[in-house]
């Protein structure tokens, strides 16, 4: 392949994904306004377009009509860069997701995924530790004291979680040998998923991501009761989408990961040995990994109609006394586990 | 440290917290799957009881005059403030009449208190939960808007009767 | 002295007062319909029966005199049920009307029925009804339903305004109030019945049904009807005065005061005549012009007379305060010539209250020099002088001069600048170069001094632009307190008036003047400086009754 075939094959796929992400991000906001809905025996969003299905269209369209009001105690250079940081994060790390096996189309063998690089999880960590610094600056730049305890309470949580998430990785990554996704894929081939392998490290992960992405139980950081809006209290209009936006498209990362990490990405267990042909056992898997997304998304949303928030004290308690303790006995579960299979 | 006391001690499964969690959202779960109480508003009207406490009206007899006589009582009591009578003479045997009975529903919450210190029955508060305006002027209802036919207060009327 | 003990407090008294009497002094409340302090006492109510030990029967204190050693009771099980079965009496005729009638929130009958009445009634049939709307007076409408018999407007006919008018007829429960055949209740004084009345039977066509009392706020005034100066009360409603009431002073109106005086005095407060904001002549015709304009034409024009073209008129119906100032204002000038007018009625005047002189500050503006100076013309000498072209400048406050005379009114149409303070427009404004727009009497602070030489004041009830109810800390309604700029309660028209003196001093600013009052309170601070009859004084020590000013009687007017 010529350097230009890569750069349009790639500039292709990073169009198709940044469409599909807006769309989903879009239509996660409405599903979850469905979800919250139902469980509160409502019926949700359903008179604009059928069903409601274009609600989230009028939600952005209003939004973006909005008067954008930047407070005068604001630093103004970083109040209106912090949403484009949390934006430009969460769409970036979308870069390293394989969402299917290799395919050919006219000819030309393609990754499913944007940026296959070898060291893909390194780079989604660094990724979505950068995510906070859109946070902090928010929370810091908009003059008010909500805004900065909400900032302030997103850093401390970001690097206490940060630590479990990384050492529950650290067990898959221990069986794939690899930092590559792809990889991590392969490497769960049949029913070796990592969470039937290391179910202690799924746990300690997925609560690490719920952490990560702010979502209840640990929204702390825009703690409604508390800090009015938290982080975004002073923002409005298109930027505070901005803000909205990366929350949710950091649920799909996070859900991308945790069926990548753990429930063997695209894998559908012993497929190959069903015979069918290259083409539907492609799309089948693709299906796959979106059904297995979808999944864990409507987790994400029925814990968080489910779970109250936690208090500050024991949000650290958690990260710190219980998550990280089991992250490491689950390095050595996993350990064990090869030494003694030899896997 | 404080020990801190509980009613009761909880179980070993309750301290880990993830039996709760699943048990929490099985709940809800179950919740996703009963019948949706939502009522589609502009095309299916909540018909409140005769308890409801709508916007409050003026009772007007079958004769076509008003039942109030202006007193003020209803004025003073309001609480915020939101209704403002003038009195005059009437050749009527009642000799007082409201000339003037504005209520501002901007103003009114609704408390339900002209009502129960209305010595005539003329003011009840009516089903009525639709308000809508889009100035402050308009907030203002002079008698034309707060006059209502006894015959259609009947509801509340035999309510009050009963349980004021 | 000797004493007598109510309810275990030893209460002295003087030989011949009876017990109510002696439990007022004491401030122990018995309760009363027919007795009042200034009536003769009748004793038909029954309502202030009390126990006196060692006397077989209740006894009614206001007709039982007091004597040494009494021991009285008000509130034994015995009066107490005593009294709770005469509220039931009373109110077995009394219809319950309170919603309709104007007294309610005044009356004695709803406050004693609520604390001292049983809240309910074993008396089941019918009530008798008896005549309603009758039409006693030109001013006063009589219901005779709630009429309780107590006596006390009859009384006050007899003994207070010396006609005899009104009389019960008929007996038992179908007694009723009605006035002598052939006569209408019509004497000057009818309207202090209505005060009186404990219950709503008399009630002030005036007043009839514009307002519940408890909606207006009350404040200290001084009547502006004539030189007695009677204590009132001003009570507004969305800066409007609904209606005058008089105030308690025993040196100078007791309990009273005229008809005339209360319904006519404050009508033109709000009247559709009021000058609303300054105003100068273009053209022939009088356009509104900003007040800094006004005062700089003002200024201008008075510059380009010599001080002997110019006069100055007071007014005996403006306050000391303004008077005082404008005397400060001609001698700064140089202006000699200055004088106002009385406004006498021969012949109007009787020995209970009402006066000759029309005006209520006849004597205040004397005292504080409202007179021309050795070599100045008076008020004749100025008319003299302005028809003989000498004087060419006039400077009117509150006075319609115009009004005085056909040859008044000539001579203001031949001066080349004629200015007037006026708080409505007259003939005078209609020939005025410049008109400024005064407050009324109910619009500022001022001191008035009556014609016995009893300095009183009056305080705005009315707002103006200048005068905010809340930020200038006037007597405030629950409707003012709570309201904002969207409540059409709060919409009562604002004059853009200003008071004389605050006018005057602003005027002499534009004319590089030295009088600089900020304040009613500053410009009396200086009365009281420099003139020495009003040494001494100052609005504290004035305070709501007033204070005798220290004149020598043969000022007196």
């Amino acid at each position: 392949m010529s350097v230009w075939e890569i750069i349009i094959i790639s500039l292709i796929k990073i169009l198709i994904i940044v469409v599909i992400m807006f769309l989903t991000v879009a239509y996660l906001v409405y599903f979850e306004r469905k979800v919250s809905a139902w469980i509160q025996n409502r019926v949700g969003p359903n008179r604009v377009g059928y069903r409601g299905l274009l609600q989230p269209f009028a939600d952005v369209f209003k939004l973006l009509v909005k008067e954008d009001i930047v407070p005068d105690a604001a630093n103004k250079t970083l109040h209106k860069l912090a949403p484009f940081v949390a934006l430009f994060v969460a769409f970036a790390t979308y870069a390293v997701i394989p969402f299917g096996p290799s395919v050919n189309i006219f000819g030309h063998d393609i990754q499913l995924v944007v940026a296959d690089v070898n060291i893909g999880i390194l780079y989604v960590l660094a990724l979505t530790s950068l995510g906070v610094y859109g946070i902090t600056f928010a929370g810091w730049s908009s003059g008010s004291k909500y805004s900065l305890l909400g900032g302030v309470r997103s850093s401390a949580q970001m690097i206490s979680y940060e630590v479990s998430m990384g050492f529950s990785i650290a067990g898959v990554l221990l069986f794939a040998e690899s930092l590559r996704p792809i990889d991590i894929v392969n490497a769960q081939y049949g029913w070796m998923w990592s969470v039937i392998l290391q179910p202690i490290g799924f746990i300690t992960f997925v609560v690490s991501a719920f952490a990560e992405t702010n979502r209840l139980p640990f929204d702390l950081p825009e703690a409604e009761p508390e800090l009015v809006g938290g982080y975004h209290t002073e923002y409005s209009s298109f930027k505070f989408a901005g803000f909205f936006l990366a929350e949710y498209a950091n649920m799909i990362i996070a859900s991308c990961m945790i069926v990548t990490l753990y429930f063997g990405g695209w894998q559908i267990p012993y497929i190959d040995k069903l015979g069918f042909n290259e083409t539907l056992t492609v799309l089948l898997q693709v299906g796959a990994f979106v059904f297995k997304v979808i999944l864990i998304l409507f987790v994400f949303l029925w814990v968080r109609w489910t779970i109250p928030r936690f208090r500050y004290d024991q949000l650290m308690n958690i990260g710190w006394k219980v998550m990280f303790p089991l992250s490491l006995i689950n390095i050595v579960w996993v350990a064990a586990l090869i030494m003694i299979f030899n896997l | 440290m404080v020990e801190k006391k509980r009613k009761k001690n909880l179980s070993f499964l309750e301290r880990i917290y993830v039996v709760e969690i699943f048990k929490g959202m099985i709940l809800t779960f179950k919740n996703m799957l009963r019948p949706k109480v939502t009522m589609q508003y502009p095309e299916v009207k909540f018909e409140p009881p005769a308890s409801y406490r709508g916007r409050p009206v003026l009772v007007q007899e079958r004769n076509g005059v008003e039942r109030c006589v202006a007193c003020g009582l209803c004025s003073r009591v309001c609480p915020a403030l939101a209704i403002e009578v003038q009195a005059a003479e009437t050749e009527l045997e009642k000799e007082r009449y409201p000339q003037k009975f504005e209520i501002n529903m901007l103003r009114c919450i609704f408390c339900g208190f002209c009502e129960e210190v209305c010595p005539e029955e003329a003011i009840v508060m009516s089903k009525d939960y639709e308000l809508v305006f889009t100035n402050r002027e308009d907030a203002i209802y002079g008698k034309d808007k707060l006059l209502i036919p006894v015959d259609k207060l009947q509801d509340r009327l035999e309510f009050l009767r009963k349980f004021k | 002295m000797p004493y007598l003990t109510i309810d275990e407090k030893r209460v002295e008294f003087n030989q011949g007062q009876t017990i109510i009497e002696a439990a007022v002094t004491a401030n122990i409340d018995i309760p009363h319909f027919c007795w009042h302090p200034k009536l003769s006492v009748s004793g038909n109510c029954r309502v202030c029966l009390v126990e006196v030990e060692k006397m077989p029967k209740l006894v009614i204190a206001c007709s039982t005199l007091a004597a040494e050693g009494m021991v009285v009771h008000t509130h034994s099980d015995k009066t107490l049920e005593a009294r709770n079965a005469v509220m039931e009496f009373i109110l077995i005729n009394h219809p319950l009307d309170c919603p309709i009638c104007d007294e309610a929130g005044e009356c004695k009958l709803q406050e004693y029925a609520y604390a001292h009445g049983k809240g309910e009634s074993r008396f089941e049939e019918i009530k008798v009804r008896k005549e309603k709307r009758v039409q006693l007076g030109p001013f006063i409408k009589f219901d005779g339903d709630r009429c309780i018999s107590c006596s006390r407007c009859i009384r006050f006919s007899d003994e207070i305004a010396k006609a005899n008018q009104l009389t019960f007829v008929k007996r038992g429960d179908s007694v009723t109030i009605t006035t002598f055949p052939g006569e209408s209740f019509d004497n000057p004084y009818t309207l202090n019945t209505t005060d009186i009345c404990p219950v709503g039977a008399l009630t002030n066509q005036d007043f009839r049904f514009k307002s519940r009392v408890w909606e207006m706020s009350g404040t200290d005034s001084i009547c502006i009807g004539c030189a007695r100066g009677c204590n009132t009360e001003i009570w507004v409603r969305n800066n409007e005065i609904l209606r005058l009431t008089p105030r308690s002073n025993e040196d100078v109106n007791s309990d009273w005061m005229c008809d005339k005086g209360r319904l006519n005095t404050f009508k033109f407060v709000n009247a559709n005549d009021r000058v609303d904001g300054t105003m100068i002549r273009e053209n022939g015709e009088l356009k509104k012009v900003e007040w800094s304009e006004a005062l700089v034409k003002a200024a201008a024009g008075l510059k380009e007379f010599k001080s002997t073209e110019i006069a100055f008129i007071g007014s005996s119906y403006a306050t000391c305060e303004d008077n005082f100032t404008l005397v400060k204002l001609a001698r700064s000038l140089g202006v000699n010539n200055i004088d106002f007018t009385q406004h006498i009625l021969p012949g109007d005047q009787d020995d209970i209250l009402i006066r000759e002189d029309k005006t209520p500050n006849s004597l205040g503006a004397k005292l504080v020099g409202v007179k021309p100076a050795p070599n100045g013309l008076n008020l004749e000498g100025i008319l003299r002088a302005i028809k003989e072209d000498k004087i060419k400048a006039l400077y009117v406050m509150e006075e319609d001069i115009a009004a005085l005379s056909n040859e008044w009114e000539e001579a203001c149409g031949k001066l080349s600048l004629l200015i007037v303070h006026a708080t409505n427009h007259n003939r005078t404004t209609l020939l005025a170069n410049i008109v400024l727009s005064a407050s009324t009497f109910a619009e500022k602070h001022g001191t008035f001094v009556n014609f016995q030489g009893r300095v009183q004041r009056i305080k705005p009830a009315v707002g103006t632009e200048e005068m905010d109810r809340a930020l200038d800390g006037m007597n405030m309604s629950r409707w003012d307190k709570f309201g904002t700029k969207f409540d059409r309660w709060m919409q009562g028209h604002k004059y853009d008036a200003k008071p004389s003196w605050k006018i005057l001093s602003l005027l002499s600013l534009q004319l590089g003047g030295k009088i600089k009052y900020e304040m009613a309170e500053a410009v009396f601070s200086d009365i009281a400086k420099t003139i020495n009859e009003f040494n001494d004084l100052d609005y504290d020590v004035i305070a709501e009754l007033g204070a005798q000013a220290k004149i020598k009687q043969t000022l007196a007017v």
